[in-house]
């Protein structure tokens, strides 16, 4: 059924759920872990691959009336060889991109391992996080503009407080079942979103002159699913 | 349960213990607890010492207050005097250790200096996070911050590291 030991995404689950993976990315101690212990809450014991060093977190629910098997991938602090076993990445369905608000090194690093992902991954929904907000609530009064260069929602989270985690992974699940399911409607939905207020504040900024290269956003969309690889 | 305060703590070199000053609540006597860290050596894993005295069923009490990264901290200093380092060159090195510097990166760093940053911020973690025995937990906590009103944060403005591809 699955080579190495690894769970095998293609199947379905032992009762026919439909079963997605979701990866967590970003530096050392941005608080990955974390961030999934907080939405999973206490009880969940993880699995260790032997195989590889990753980290395996189980979580069951359901999206739209059906069941869904999660399994969110936590790097066991192999981002400290700067790059990921491609097994990481493999079938992965969605992603989390986190950095830690109080270290800027961590958010300049944010497109390096978007690159990465991009290498394995070209189109799955990607999510992008702002974590340890509690440290400082003053941050969420700034605009930090990678998640929206790169079309991707935002997140204002805090692992240690809760404030946004259960939604963020919430929406992570919904995004990559509807990944799965080949229908990118979930991802333009939260896009459509982010667009939406792309115009207002670019209106507001001109002075009401809509600036034509967001006025029409959807032109240059660019993970929109092409393959059906997975 | 915390019916102890503790004041101060600190270490003495021979034996290598922990020291800990402190006093019980609703009283202002200060006392004194020497707790040694046995078997300790210039080579034992600070780690696991910490911890054994954590779980010692006669200085667990005392010892579970200081915070984490306190504890390594003179664990550390112990052990670095035991490898003959002098208490100046130690403190020096340990409050380096301490420093969270937002822009190091430490994906690249050393085992032990990536566990001692760790502990240094799992001190906030631990002290703004709401447990679930919190009559404030709440699982699914939203909050919408206002996305008009945002000022730059200054961390785009830098292109030399933001690479395009």
């Amino acid at each position: 059924m699955a080579k190495n030991g690894e769970p095998d995404y293609d199947q379905l689950g032992d009762e026919g759920e439909c079963k997605v993976k979701i990866i967590c990315l970003g530096d050392s101690a941005v608080g990955k872990s974390k961030l999934v212990e907080r939405f999973l809450m206490d009880g969940y014991k993880p699995q260790q691959l032997s195989t590889y060093a990753l980290t395996l977190f189980n979580y069951k629910t359901e999206v739209n009336g059906t069941k869904v098997l999660v399994d969110f991938w936590d790097t066991a602090g192999q981002e400290r060889f700067n790059n990921m076993h491609p097994s990481y990445y493999h079938q992965a369905h969605a992603c989390i991109l986190v950095f830690d608000t109080t270290r800027k090194v961590t958010y300049k690093n944010m497109p390096q391992w978007l690159k990465e992902l991009r290498e394995y991954r070209p189109e799955i929904p990607c999510l992008c996080c702002a974590n340890k907000i509690d440290v400082d609530y003053n941050v969420t009064k700034k605009s930090f503009g990678f998640a929206k260069k790169h079309r991707m929602p935002f997140y204002f989270v805090s692992a240690s407080d809760g404030t946004n985690v259960v939604k963020m992974f919430t929406d992570a699940i919904r995004a990559a079942v509807a990944y799965k399911n080949d229908s990118t409607d979930f991802m333009d939905e939260i896009m459509r979103e982010l667009e939406h207020f792309e115009l207002e504040t670019n209106s507001k900024r001109s002075n009401g002159k809509a600036d034509s290269s967001s006025s029409s956003p959807r032109d240059d969309k660019n993970d929109t699913k092409s393959s059906n690889d997975s | 349960m915390d019916e102890i305060e503790i004041q101060k703590c600190g270490v003495k070199f021979d034996p290598p213990s922990i020291v800990v000053v402190y006093n019980d609540k609703g009283s202002t006597k200060k006392r004194r607890r020497t707790m040694p860290l046995r078997e300790f050596t210039k080579t034992s894993n600070i780690e696991v010492a910490a911890e054994e005295l954590k779980t010692n069923p006669r200085h667990g009490k005392y010892v579970s207050q200081i915070t984490k990264h306190q504890l390594i901290r003179l664990v550390t200093i112990i052990r670095d005097k035991l490898n003959g380092m002098s208490l100046e060159a130690s403190l020096a090195r340990n409050d380096e250790l301490d420093k969270i510097d937002p822009e190091e990166n430490l994906n690249t760093v050393d085992e032990e200096t990536l566990k001692r940053k760790k502990a240094v911020m799992d001190t906030t973690f631990t002290k703004h996070q709401v447990r679930p025995d919190d009559p404030k937990f709440q699982y699914d906590v939203q909050v919408a911050f206002d996305e008009e009103n945002v000022m730059e944060s200054g961390w785009d403005s830098d292109k030399s590291s933001d690479m395009e591809f």
